[in-house]
């Protein structure tokens, strides 16, 4: 089995190794292919691993890392069915990600940066999945963040695109401080940052240090899944490729975050404070996500605010104590929305380079091959019923509205507004792109796209349609996921709900989401938006102007405090000073200068003198003596 | 010693101020090494008659070394002079100003 886990890792690094190598002398088929095969290799071995697992849970250490007296850190792997279905989900949306790019980046020049890149954030991703050492996990979490950060300025050239990768790397930066206090934390508490270790010593914990260190885990969790106060980095990281924010930024680093409360569980769940604030920062950000979705323009910017609600009602369901509807919903929002990101990422490159969904339009008939793939992934995310992301979300709403308190029925209602609004920003962006219209688009305006990146979609578009299977609430496959996950700690299998609530709530948020779908079409469809409220457009186009509160909060002050230290104490006193004693330096020696007349005559004058007057002192105070 | 001593160093000092003053009056460079070589055979002088007034012999060994190194001064000084004259075709010593500060 530690064979399978290390090749599983090292498939990755070795195609991120020899892209980075090659200095971009790889071919360009080869380069791609072998990034592909990596990751295929990978996917490989997450199947063997998931089918010899069964349902155990295996510790397996390769060697030492990091061990300093009473400290030790060491490459080991927690390979259990939370791991070994992460890692499917991660290698296998990895894997399509990468064959589309393949095709997607065909006419970029630097494609053995990008798939050394991409590699190499599939080694960091799988890192974060089995690593049962915090330490070792640290190494994957900031891995991520810096193929993050390289891939969103993936074309550096524009500042603007440097700028946001930048701007998500300081901001996801903020979040692992806290996650680094909390490895810190967790060594001063349990003396050891094994995973393991620390699910078998929890009994000695103190109500106040879980506390804390849930609090410091949220922290941490926030800044990679970009949950409120800490999402303004990931609209922005849409100015990477397409396929780049497909992987990293719907499908798999940011779910890190809530994979790391999943992971963390045992410990968090100890303190309902902290569990209360998770479900708070959760249901808080899936309201903002939605709303601010509602207002975008960007064909990628919609389903970022998407990818941060959905992200809040899987950090939401971890706060409500139920980390299988978490994971489930992880799940399918990764096949999703992985999905409707890269059908956007076709739709871009055929419109060329177009990202207004409402300079879209008509692309039903011009862009047959794409259409279905993303009416799925748009019927998942709107929780149609009895597909796609429909059982995860009632799953998830159904644990908020059993949570204890009054405070998580607020949670819940916040939860399923978000949740009603869902539909309503999906088909807007969707009629608007693919409805008949005046002013859409005409055939001569479509460039040739390889139908292979549509082709590619399908396999995703099937399972993200096919997903509920996995969890069925009914029937022969009845609760798999659930049974499957039971042997994690704290993990609930059937939610206690009295009979009738979870059916009743099934068919009623059912019937809403319809009763929206329909609302949406009468609101959006052709030739275009029934009504107009600017000031309400802008403050939702602008995110709640959370980006501008934050730029005139920290961004401002901040300059300010930079150009007062660089302007006034280091040009002005530093600089000057030391650019005055230079001066005094130069004046004095021009003043010496002058005895220096490079004229060997007068030198010998003056040594002469200089010897006649010394001597003759000499000789006077000898006479006198 | 027949002469005086006193007279002898009165000479050796009017040659060694002789000396001095062409070394420090001319410009030509071949003159001053001249200028150099009159002071040095005054300190010769010098080291004669004292040699002969203590009755001691290293006075004389002295001479000795001073010819050895007065020759092989006038050797490369010479030398030096040629290269330089080959070089910029002047033995004007104040056309030799680059150390000017």
């Amino acid at each position: 089995m530690d064979i399978i886990l290390l090749l599983m890792l090292l498939f990755p690094l070795a195609g991120a190794v020899l892209n980075a190598v090659s200095a971009g002398r790889l071919p360009r088929r080869l380069s791609g292919n072998v990034a592909s095969m990596a990751v295929l290799g990978s996917l490989i071995m997450a199947i063997a691993g998931f089918i010899l697992l069964g349902e155990r849970t295996l510790v397996v250490s390769l060697v030492d890392w990091v061990s300093v007296e009473n400290f030790s850190a060491s490459f080991a792997f927690l390979y259990n069915p939370l791991a070994a279905i992460m890692a499917l989900m991660v290698t296998f949306v990895s894997f399509l990600i990468h064959l589309y790019s393949v095709s997607f980046m065909r006419e970029d020049k630097d494609y053995c940066r990008y798939f050394a890149y991409l590699n190499l954030f599939v080694f960091s991703m799988l890192v974060i999945t089995l690593a049962d050492n915090l330490l070792f996990f640290y190494l994957g979490w900031e891995g991520v963040g810096f193929c993050s950060y390289a891939l969103i300025g993936f074309w550096y050239q524009d500042p603007e695109k440097a700028a946001a990768g930048r701007k998500a790397f300081v901001v996801t930066r903020i979040g692992d401080v806290a996650f680094g206090i909390a490895i810190a934390l967790s060594f001063f508490l349990f003396g050891s940052l094994s995973l393991t270790y620390i699910y078998g010593h929890l009994g000695g914990l103190t109500q106040v240090s879980a506390t804390v260190l849930g609090l410091l885990l949220l922290w941490g969790a926030m800044g990679k899944s970009a949950q409120l106060p800490l999402t303004v980095w990931l609209p922005d990281a849409m100015a990477g490729p397409t396929p780049v924010s497909a992987l990293i930024h719907a499908a798999t680093m940011v779910t890190a975050g809530a994979y790391l409360l999943i992971r963390l569980f045992p410990v968090v769940r100890l303190s309902p404070l902290a569990l209360a604030a998770i479900a708070g920062v959760g249901a808080l950000t899936t309201m903002y996500g939605s709303l601010s979705a509602l207002g975008q323009r960007d064909i990628k910017k919609v389903l970022a605010y998407s990818t941060i609600s959905q992200v809040g009602y899987m950090v939401l369901a971890v706060g409500a104590a139920d980390i299988i509807g978490s994971m489930f919903h992880l799940l399918s929002h990764a096949l999703f929305k992985s999905l409707l990101f890269m059908c956007a990422g076709y739709v871009i490159q055929a419109l060329d380079d177009e990202h207004d969904i409402f300079r879209m339009g008509n692309l039903r008939r011009l862009l047959p091959h794409i259409y279905w793939p993303f009416l799925i992934g748009a019927l998942c995310l709107s929780a149609f019923p009895m597909i796609g992301g429909f059982f995860s979300k009632d799953r998830i709403l159904l644990a908020t509205f059993l949570g204890p308190g009054i405070i998580y029925k607020v949670f819940w209602a916040m939860a399923l507004l978000a949740a009603f609004l869902t539909p309503l920003y999906t088909f807007r962006m969707f009629f608007a792109v693919f409805q008949e219209r005046p002013g859409g688009r005409s055939a001569e305006e479509i460039k040739p796209v390889p139908p292979f990146m549509a082709y590619i979609l399908w396999p995703l578009a099937i399972l993200a349609f096919c997903d509920g299977l996995l969890n069925l609430p009914f029937g022969p496959g009845k609760d798999w996921l659930a049974r499957y996950f039971s042997v994690l700690a704290g993990a609930v299998v059937a939610l206690p709900a009295p009979p009738g609530y979870e059916l009743s709530m099934s068919v009623g948020s059912g019937a809403v989401i319809l009763a929206v779908l329909l609302f949406t079409y009468v609101l959006y469809r052709p030739p275009g938006p029934k009504f107009s409220a600017p000031r309400l457009e802008a403050f939702l186009f602008e995110g709640l102007y959370l980006d501008k509160l934050y730029y005139s909060v920290f961004v401002v002050p901040y300059e300010r405090l930079a150009r007062f230290w660089w302007q006034t104490v280091d040009e002005g006193g530093i600089d000057r000073g030391l650019d005055g004693t230079a001066q005094l330096f130069a004046m004095l020696s021009r003043g010496l200068g002058y005895w220096a007349t490079g004229r060997l005559s007068t030198y010998v004058k003056m040594l002469l003198v200089g010897l006649t007057v010394f001597f003759s002192a000499l000789a006077v105070r000898w006479y006198l003596w | 010693m027949i002469v005086p001593y006193s007279h002898v160093l009165i000479l050796a000092s009017i040659i060694f101020i002789l000396g001095a003053a062409c070394a420090v009056a001319r410009r030509n460079l071949i003159m001053i090494l001249v200028g150099v070589e009159i002071m040095l055979n005054a300190a010769a002088l010098v080291f004669i008659s004292a040699s002969l007034f203590w009755q001691k012999l290293p006075g004389q060994a002295f001479v000795i070394f001073l010819f050895a190194v007065a020759a092989a001064e006038v050797a490369t000084g010479l030398a030096l002079i040629v290269h330089i004259q080959r070089r910029t075709g002047s033995v004007i010593s104040d056309d030799y100003n680059h150390m000017k500060g």
